[in-house]
């Protein structure tokens, strides 16, 4: 199977998308590295402050006439956008392949995702409504007004380029606000693809902006006064501490954290289905997403099942056709950087040195194809994992999977809250009542039900809980309309 | 070879309607008696090439699986040679194109079958121009 054109052919010099013009950055360039093929395909620039300042200037400077647009005309030009979107749908995705590594079929999923946001938020004169009641008093009506606050920022990870931003940006844009996003400097290369798009789509200067860089720069938005509020996604650490950064300055936060999510089989599971699911869920995007499954709790004493349940599960792992994304037979791509791997690497030896039994080990990569080694490895299992080792605790990131057993449902609950994060839980069961129970307690944002990644579709807020979401309202849907916008109530009565 | 992910098996469906298209044609230039019909087969195909890109472009997600659903799908019994000799007879052509599209069909409605856990759209499109190519078959039967 051929390797499908690369859509970048040289390497390219990113600018700035500031005030509808694309804007040479004074700051330090920094190289974007095809972790499959390990060539240069870009240089990103690290902006400078005053850049940042710029950026928020003409957005501040766009906002009172974007505000007064009336939403449906808001609305044509998302419209415009997702028409856009569809017929350019290629290109962004195999872009998304080359600066971040994952498969082709992953990249054209998330170019999806990321489109049906845009039309979500077309919807916006209903989404945005507000409500009234007549009455309140004898003559006296009262009724309520979503309006938009001004400039926002959204500070967005590596491992999501294109849709990530989109869980937030058409809602903002659509109910009236002006936004900028800081792309992951790692991966900047998808949104100055959909931001040439957005220019297409006739958006005013000012409305959608880029700033590139790293922390410096997110941190320069996060303090500027005229910025009203911030969506960030990336890990714990930093998601905890711009919470607490808005929370001081008085922002508004959508700040979403790292996860380590358990996915439980219980002995009814048809495992025929299950174990494709559970691929996918442990091993795609290779592992690197804050929904990906990565300790599977096998239930039950039955020693039959568990054997059958692991057999199934390294056979299926050890089958993954791991390569460069773009050749379209591969399921696996490399991880994003060799940084990346080498962290993945320090997990599995710790899983080893804690007492782990590795069953599938992934560390030597077999590549289909002629590609370096750098950011390759293959799926690893470990069986006898128990709660209180790292590789169960903590976030790896990668392509690791931990199988671990427990007696019953109300162990395997319990093992699944000894755990910090709560972005997402899935049990696999043929029985209502186990699949009820585990919805009902568990601790998590996001749970699936013979579902291997619980991925809420762009109508339902993307859920998370505890140490994985700091903040109230979330991305998405109606959740998101109401973040990017002021509940104003007004009284009146007439003599 | 064997077809795993979603993009291959996609493909590899384009690329039947594309080289059947390409046989039609073919056999439209060289017996004119039948020209409409094969020239509505052409027009057929490009529509069920447009179904199946559109279904996969429309329902692909990332967190579904569409990198492991097509298990033990091989290509090797569907694959079709479109090439005609210069005095080819059109017994022979329209037995050549109902073994075509026998094996356009098969593929089709295995697919369908292995594709049933991942996304609902992509095995009703390609149950659907199964079903289509067994009833090409028959118009094909009718012109012997």
């Amino acid at each position: 199977m051929a390797v499908l054109e690369e859509p970048i052919k040289e390497p390219l010099i990113l600018k700035n998308y500031v005030d509808g013009e694309w804007i040479e950055s004074k700051g330090k360039l920094h190289d974007i590295v095809n972790p499959a093929t390990c060539k240069t395909i870009a240089r990103v620039p690290l902006s400078t402050p005053e850049e940042v300042n710029e950026a928020v200037e003409k957005a501040k400077k766009a906002y009172p006439e974007w505000r007064r647009t009336p939403p449906l005309a808001r609305a044509r030009c998302l419209f415009r956008l997702k028409e856009i979107l569809e017929e350019n749908f290629e290109e962004p995705s195999r872009i998304q392949t080359m600066e971040h590594g994952k498969t082709i079929d992953e990249s054209r999923g998330e170019t999806r995702r990321g489109i049906e946001n845009v039309e979500v938020a077309t919807g916006i004169p209903s989404l945005m409504m507000g409500y009234n009641l007549e009455d309140i008093a004898t003559g006296i009506d009262e009724h309520l007004i979503r309006q938009p606050l001004g400039v926002f920022c959204c500070i967005a990870p590596f491992n999501f380029p294109f849709m990530v931003p989109l869980w937030f940006v058409p809602y903002a844009v659509a109910s009236g606000n002006c936004i900028i996003i800081k792309p992951s400097p790692r991966v900047p290369i998808s949104q100055v693809k959909l931001a040439e798009l957005v220019d297409e789509a006739g958006f005013p200067p000012g409305v959608w902006s880029i700033v590139h860089g790293g922390g410096e720069v997110a941190q320069a938005l996060l303090e500027h006064p005229d910025i009203k509020g911030a969506c960030f996604v990336g890990s714990t650490p930093v998601a905890k501490e711009i919470y607490k950064k808005c929370g001081q300055v008085g922002k508004r936060v959508i700040a979403q954290g790292g996860a380590k999510n358990f996915i439980v089989v219980m002995p009814d599971a048809n495992l025929e289905k299950t174990i494709p699911a559970l691929m996918t869920s442990f091993f795609g995007n290779t592992g690197q997403r804050c929904l990906s499954g990565t300790n599977a709790i096998v239930v039950g004493r039955n020693d039959i099942f568990y054997k059958k349940f692991v057999e199934a599960f390294v056979d299926a792992a050890s089958k993954i056709k791991v390569g460069y994304g773009l050749d379209e037979s591969v399921q696996m791509g490399p991880l994003q950087s060799k940084k990346a791997k080498e962290k993945v690497l320090g997990f599995i030896e710790k899983g080893i040195k804690e007492g782990a039994g590795i069953i599938l080990d992934g560390r030597k990569a077999k590549i289909t194809g002629d590609y370096p080694p750098d950011c390759f490895l293959n799926p690893t299992v470990f069986d006898e994992v128990t709660v209180d080792m790292t590789i169960a605790k903590e976030e790896i990131f990668g392509p690791v999977a931990n199988i671990m057993r427990a007696k019953d449902l109300d162990e395997a609950i319990r093992m699944i809250h000894t755990n910090p994060y709560g972005n997402a839980a899935s049990v696999f069961t043929s029985n209502g009542k186990f699949a009820r129970e585990f919805q009902y307690r568990v601790e998590c944002g996001d749970i699936g039900i013979n579902i291997g990644i619980a991925a809420p579709m762009a109508f339902f807020p993307f859920s998370g809980m505890k140490d994985s979401f700091f903040g109230i309202l979330h991305g998405q849907g109606k959740e998101a309309i109401r973040f990017f916008t002021e509940s104003k109530v007004v009284i009146q009565r007439w003599w | 070879m064997q077809l795993q992910t979603a993009s291959q098996v996609i493909n590899f469906a384009v690329e039947l309607e594309d080289k059947s298209a390409k046989f039609y044609e073919d056999l439209a230039e060289k017996f004119k008696q039948y020209k409409e019909v094969f020239l509505s087969f052409v027009k057929e195909n490009k529509k069920n090439k447009l179904f199946v890109q559109r279904v996969y472009n429309e329902v692909v997600s990332d967190a579904l699986e569409t990198g492991f659903s097509f298990e033990d799908l091989g290509v090797d019994d569907y694959l079709i040679e479109i090439n005609l000799a210069e005095d080819v007879s059109l017994p022979d052509v329209l037995k050549k194109a109902l073994d075509i599209e026998a094996k356009i069909e098969r593929f089709y409605l295995n697919a369908a079958k292995k594709s049933k856990s991942f996304l609902a759209d992509v095995p009703r499109v390609f149950e659907k121009i199964g079903k289509k190519r067994g009833e090409r078959k028959e118009r094909l039967k009718s012109l012997s």
